[in-house]
């Protein structure tokens, strides 16, 4: 009897952690629009990605520092992968693919800045990983996939586009519309369904063993398991941009 | 039968679906680990498509969690 209150205790606890609040709600124009509280913490991932770039960009030298050479390691870096993958078209979309690593890497990384609480100590703000809001991811794919198809329409022109569609023969035609929409929705599917398994079991763990264990398997899930998907992520962008301009 | 019994039990038997993500992404990895060892030159280029590999053959492991927690919390 006591192990099914407690059991089903850790159920509620997860289920209320895994699930988005409304923190407050707007009225532009006399319509009301709910702020959940992730796209509050996407507010802050965007103000703290801001700031970092006033400061990281305020005094580049010839002679770099050692935080530039950071930053220009990392910009380096996706300018390389963009390179690698979109060949001479690289220069477009390098900026765009890195604003989402940054974003969902940032994003995926928060949650490690929580204070952790216990022993009656309330921690006083609490970070949840944003994207295992499903609207969050939901909407990056849909933005990459509209980037897919408006540079498909750019470097091949709409004839060309069309024709690709039809490509190689006009029977390929719904499998190949089909694919626009199955891209997005794997997308987004991949990056909500990764982040809230490992934020489940991340709050299953919390519940249960409450010390020494959480930081050993936060690691992997939180720090790992973010930084993976948000590689995954944008370098399946990069990917589908690279097919539908070659 | 309560409905909330057959959406648990719905639940268990999508999550089975897991299994096969995770046989894909060992395989990858073994594969992976293989080609590199083999050639580490090419490390970086068998990086790109072992990562896409395995966000590849996760989806279908993932398509299977999320049915479960759309079961679990409808």
């Amino acid at each position: 009897m006591n192990q099914a209150v407690a059991s089903l205790s850790i159920g509620e606890r997860v289920s209320k952690a895994m699930l988005t609040r409304t923190v407050f709600t707007l009225h532009p124009f006399g319509l009301s629009v709910p702020i959940s509280d992730t796209i509050l913490t996407s507010w802050i991932v965007i103000a703290v990605i801001f700031l970092l770039g006033l400061v990281a960009t305020r005094r580049l030298k010839e002679v770099p520092s050692k935080p530039q050479v950071l930053l220009e390691a990392f910009i380096g870096f996706i300018n390389k992968t963009a390179e690698d993958n979109l060949g001479h078209h690289w220069r477009e979309f390098a900026a765009f693919l890195g604003s989402i690593f940054t974003f969902l890497l940032i994003a995926n990384l928060a949650p490690i800045v929580t204070p952790v609480g216990g022993f009656g100590f309330e921690p006083p703000f609490v970070i949840k990983p944003l994207t295992r809001d499903i609207n969050i991811t939901a909407a990056f794919a849909v933005i990459v996939i509209v980037v897919t198809i408006a540079s498909s329409l750019r470097v091949k022109n709409p004839g060309g586009f069309l024709k690709s569609l039809v490509s190689p023969v006009p029977l390929m035609l719904p499998f190949n519309l089909l694919e626009y929409i199955i891209k997005p929705f794997s997308l987004a599917m991949r990056l909500f369904g990764n982040m809230l398994a490992a934020f489940i079991l991340m709050q299953l763990i919390e519940a249960i063993v409450p010390v020494i264990i959480p930081p050993i398997f936060s690691l992997y899930f939180d720090l790992f398991d973010g930084l993976i998907q948000a590689v995954v992520f944008s370098f399946l962008s990069t990917i589908y941009i690279a097919e539908a301009i070659e | 039968m309560d409905f909330h019994f057959a959406a648990l039990i719905g639940a268990g038997l999508a999550a089975i679906g897991v299994i096969g993500g995770g046989i894909g992404v060992g395989y990858a990895t073994g594969k992976t680990s293989e080609a590199i060892a083999r050639q580490p030159e090419a490390s970086g280029k068998i990086m790109g498509i072992f990562i896409m590999g395995i966000a590849l053959a996760e989806a279908t492991s993932i398509y299977g969690l999320v049915v479960a927690l759309l079961l679990l919390f409808k």
